[in-house]
């Protein structure tokens, strides 16, 4: 998953613990808590303070019409101010002291990884609405996340469908990355993609491939080398770039990508970090073209999507939580997956009729749907959630246009030991 | 030269649009006619490197054209507009005019999808559409997608693209252009039977050092028996390596100085404020970002103009305090846009400048003599600034679109030099000039060496230190604010831009030798050179990046003063 992109010296100078929210149900309803701990400081605030925003969205919806069961959602925010061990601690402030019926948060991956003892051990439940990488299953956390099979291995079906027939891995050097490349790696292999048509170099260990594709560091500035490493891969056609490239880098790398004259025609990009809230600070009329892969886009046509844009717009016009942006909003995939989230706790809460975790997990489990902006989400066993996959390409006012959808497309989060005992199959 | 180009720009869209409006006229026949009359406009139509009659030529391939029967008897080919009416019909746009049919009264015609019939098309001359498709893309006016229509068309394996290709080639004015279907001719014959046929594509491929062709040219060599085949394609494979690595190796240099000249421009204002006055300027990094936001409210305002409005998050006095103001935009377009970069380095240089003057005014004067409080002094001003960024341009990084004459790039025997990259050497190359001419040839130059050798002697001698002081602060301050022009062309502008940056200028002007112009120089390009160098020979930035990291430490273990160490009392 994404990770704060850079050692932020400066951050947590201007922390401020938000319990604002506190009063704003009225005493005598009956109230569910709810946690939200999400980075509202430090690096990780610019990406995940809209994950609160939306959040609030969804229960003020809900409140608005009688909450659940008849309980009004009273939100408990807390601030991980990106910083991992003190998401821990929030986790068990939440789970100890506010006693919250269920938790929505987290964006990087160690921030999951560092709560996720603490849930385990108070039985909390706790919903990740990220793209990230998978080999990861706890029975206290539920997975709205694209996994790996519903962004990356769809964007690379799509381009085979092209006639696609070299790929170049590139991405920023942590696990999100390294693992997602690896999987796409033996994935390209299963496919019947010859190795040498992989690009971006592999690292052995013991006679086993541990790392596909090229790694940057974070906050990395000068691609030359890079992109001219990938204008010799493409130069014999028919060749593409799959970028893991986390955060800022993207802009002076697709600057460099311009710059050599690799168009999307001869060798397009497709990006699994970049939705449409980023794309808001990039230079979008240099990447019109370039591909994308989520389960939301903004651009989608449906009556539901149409509806949710316009009251999160109403919503922001009158809302008067603190902090809130109300100006050149967008809305992207982690944002919709949070509130999908929202409403898949909301119905198996009904159908379990209890808040109680336990229940409610069983329920989970059974399975629940709801169709949201970006399509109807169904719960798996496995924690993770049916959906829609779709694949835009950029366009210079930093929407995308969707070319091609696939429906359906069961989460599976364990993908490196099944394709490893395939390609053992066949003999690769 | 921003002037000529945009003219050209101009000229060249006529000229398509004339040349639109034949070829839909063409196309319009082509519908309606049969026969060896159809095949001969087709193939004229494929010449004509229209771009709106390529779209039309698809629509024809899949039925979409249709033909509208006038009362008259005439047949008139029609595309139907994708907008429709409640009735579910829409307008039908003429072929040959693209203007919208009408009835004798002038009355917009309107039909439904299955009103009208489609124009004839069956296998034979669907071959023939998608022929003169093929040859429309190598027709285009760009230059370059007729490029890669011809590597296109030479991957694609088809011998039937054979004699499109030959006919491009006798008419192609783009020497690039002809390069690209010399190769896919030469491509597409390695694929043939005769092993005469594919030893001589082989040696053209050799000949023509076709980098893309590599993998074509094992494939060959794999499937064929031919010994003569084998090793020729051998040979040429051995050849065109050659080529690759003699590519690498001029790429590497031109990368390696470019790098150089980026870590140059980034670190000469420090090389001035740390080096030559002895501050240890943390907030160097900011007066770029100064420069970059600079650059970004400049192609603001030559675009639809800039505002800001702020309020802060306390009151006085009961009433919140809020300020903001608007710089109207200039609205400009084309050429006069596009350089707006040219306003925004003088000004980055006068802004960062400014910033400097204002904190050398409030913080550093009280602390020449003081370099630990000048750390964190300076360490403050950073994170105000930074916080200031934030009030004003938001959290997030803002857009700053490069004009196009620093987008391209132009390649000599396949080394690609990018302009923006050949524009950072020429401007390292101008600022360092003129900062060496200011300091040598200047009597301001000559004050500022003088106070800062020893400032108690120059204050002696009459010089009013404080004011050298201050233009030499603001100066440092103002080349910071240049590369910060700079870098919001090729990198992103951010509140934490500076951040990125700091370290590379410290490490620049530590390992240089403080107070040494020319050791920054070279220690600039030095290190530039070794991180390409690394990063090419072990193909991973990381890795080389830890390598140069560790050489720097080693280096300064050996040599503490830097490359070019200078002596003087004062420091002492």
């Amino acid at each position: 998953m994404r990770t704060s992109y850079r050692l932020l010296l400066a951050s947590g100078a201007l922390a401020v613990a938000s319990l604002f929210a506190a009063n704003r149900a009225h005493a005598e309803d009956k109230v569910v808590k709810i946690g939200i701990l999400h980075s509202l400081s430090g690096t990780m605030a610019i990406s995940e303070t809209s994950l609160r925003d939306v959040l609030l969205y969804a229960f003020d919806e809900i409140n608005a019409k009688g909450g659940v069961m008849g309980y009004k959602i009273e939100p408990v925010i807390v601030d991980g101010a990106s910083n991992w061990p003190l998401f821990a601690e929030k986790a068990k402030q939440l789970l100890e002291q506010d006693k919250v019926a269920v938790t929505f948060g987290c964006w990087t991956s160690v921030s999951r990884k560092s709560v996720l003892p603490v849930f385990e051990k108070d039985n909390g439940l706790l919903f990740y609405p990220v793209q990230y990488e998978g080999e990861e299953l706890s029975k206290n956390i539920f997975y709205t996340a694209e996994a790996v099979n519903q962004q990356a291995t769809p964007a690379v079906d799509y381009l085979l469908q092209q006639g696609k027939k070299k790929f170049y891995l590139i991405g920023t050097d942590y696990v999100y990355p390294q693992t997602t490349n690896l999987i796409l790696y033996k994935y390209l292999l299963l496919k019947g993609v010859p190795v040498e048509n992989i690009g971006g170099g592999l690292r052995m260990d013991g006679g086993k491939v541990v790392s596909a594709g090229k790694y940057v560091p974070f906050s990395h500035t000068d691609f030359q080398q890079i992109v001219a490493d990938i204008k010799q891969f493409a130069a014999s056609g028919d060749a593409c770039v799959i970028n893991t490239i986390n955060g800022d880098s993207n802009v002076p790398f697709f600057k460099e990508i311009v710059a050599a004259g690799l168009t999307p025609a001869d060798c397009p990009v497709v990006s699994f970090s970049l939705a449409e809230d980023e794309l808001r600070s990039m230079p979008t009329k240099d990447l019109v073209g370039e591909l994308g892969c989520w389960t939301y886009f903004m651009s989608i046509k449906s009556p539901e999507n149409k509806a949710f844009l316009a009251s999160w717009k109403d919503w922001l016009g009158t809302e008067s939580y603190p902090g809130v942006v109300k100006e050149k909003r967008a809305v992207d995939s982690p944002m919709v997956l949070s509130y999908d989230g929202v409403y898949l706790w909301k119905a198996a809460v009904e159908k379990a009729g209890s808040f109680d975790v336990d229940k409610v997990r069983a329920a989970l489990e059974a399975g629940v749907d709801f169709t949201g902006p970006g399509g109807k989400v169904t719960m798996q066993p496995n924690h993770h959630v049916t959906k829609t996959v779709y694949i835009g390409e950029t366009r210079a006012n930093g929407q995308f246009k969707i070319l091609k959808e696939f429906p359906d497309v069961y989460g599976e989060p364990f993908q490196l030991k099944a394709l490893d005992e395939k390609l053992a199959a066949l003999g690769k | 030269m921003a002037l000529l180009a945009g003219l050209g720009g101009l000229a060249h869209l006529s000229a398509a649009e004339g040349n639109d409006a034949t070829a839909r006229r063409l196309l319009a026949q082509a519908v309606v006619s049969t026969g060896p009359a159809q095949q001969k406009l087709l193939a004229q139509l494929g010449d004509s490197g229209s771009p709106a009659v390529r779209d039309l030529l698809a629509a024809w391939t899949r039925d979409e054209i249709l033909i509208y029967e006038a009362p008259d008897g005439s047949h008139v080919p029609v595309v139907l507009e994708e907008q429709q009416d409640a009735a579910g019909k829409a307008r039908a746009v003429r072929i040959d005019n693209s203007q919208y049919l009408a009835d004798a009264q002038h009355h917009e015609l309107r039909f439904a999808s299955g009103d009208l019939n489609a124009g004839d098309s069956d296998m034979r001359l669907r071959g023939a559409i998608q022929q003169a498709l093929d040859s429309l893309t190598l027709a285009d006016p760009d230059p370059d997608a007729r490029r890669s229509a011809a590597v296109k068309l030479g991957n694609s394996q088809k011998k039937q693209y054979i004699p499109i290709l030959q006919a491009r080639r006798g008419r192609e004015p783009d020497a690039a252009v002809r390069k690209a279907i010399d190769e896919s001719l030469a491509l597409l014959q390695l694929g043939d039977a005769d092993a005469a046929v594919q030893v001589a594509a082989i040696t053209r491929l050799a000949e023509l050092q076709a980098l893309g062709s590599v993998d074509a040219l094992r494939r060959a060599v794999a499937a064929s028996p031919d010994p003569r085949v084998k090793e020729a394609g051998r040979r040429a494979v051995q050849s065109i390596e050659q080529h690759i690595s003699t590519v690498n190796f001029f790429g590497t240099i031109f990368r390696g100085i470019s790098l150089g000249s980026i870590l140059l421009v980034v670190a000469l204002g420090l090389a001035i404020t740390f080096g030559l006055m002895g501050i240890i300027n943390m907030a160097h990094g900011e007066m770029i970002a100064v420069g970059a936001y600079t650059s970004y409210v400049v192609q603001n305002v030559f675009g639809s103009g800039f505002g800001f409005h702020i309020t802060l998050p306390f009151s006085f006095g009961g009433q919140l305090l809020a300020f903001g103001f608007t710089l109207p935009g200039l609205n400009a377009t084309g050429w006069w846009y596009e350089s707006y970069f040219l306003f925004a380095l003088p000004l980055s240089f006068l802004m960062a400048a400014l910033a400097g003057l204002a904190v050398e005014r409030s913080v550093i004067q009280f602390l020449y003599r003081r370099p630990l409080e000048s750390l964190l002094a300076t360490w403050g001003v950073s994170l105000v600034m930074q916080q200031l960024f934030r009030m004003v341009f938001g959290a997030n990084n803002v857009q700053v679109n490069s004009p196009s004459w620093l987008l391209g790039h132009f390649s000599l025997d396949d080394v690609s030099f990018g302009y923006n990259r050949v524009f950072v050497i020429a401007f390292a190359i101008v600022i360092v000039l003129g900062t060496w001419l200011l300091l040598t040839k200047t009597p301001l130059g000559l004050l500022i060496r003088a106070v800062m050798q020893n400032r108690d002697m120059a204050s002696c001698m009459g010089v009013r230190t404080q004011r050298v002081n201050m233009m030499t602060f603001a100066f440092g301050s103002g080349l910071a604010g240049l590369a910060g022009a700079f870098l919001s062309q090729i990198g992103n502008v951010g509140p934490s831009l500076g951040q990125n940056y700091i370290i590379d200028s410290f490490m620049v002007v530590v390992v240089g030798g403080v107070g040494s112009i020319v050791g920054t120089v070279c220690s600039a390009f030095g290190i530039g050179a070794a991180d390409q160098v690394l990063q090419q020979v072990l193909g991973s930035p990381v890795m080389g990046k830890i390598i140069v990291l560790a050489t720097i430490i080693l280096f300064l273990q050996w040599k503490p003063g830097g490359l070019f160490s200078t002596r003087s009392r004062s420091l002492d």
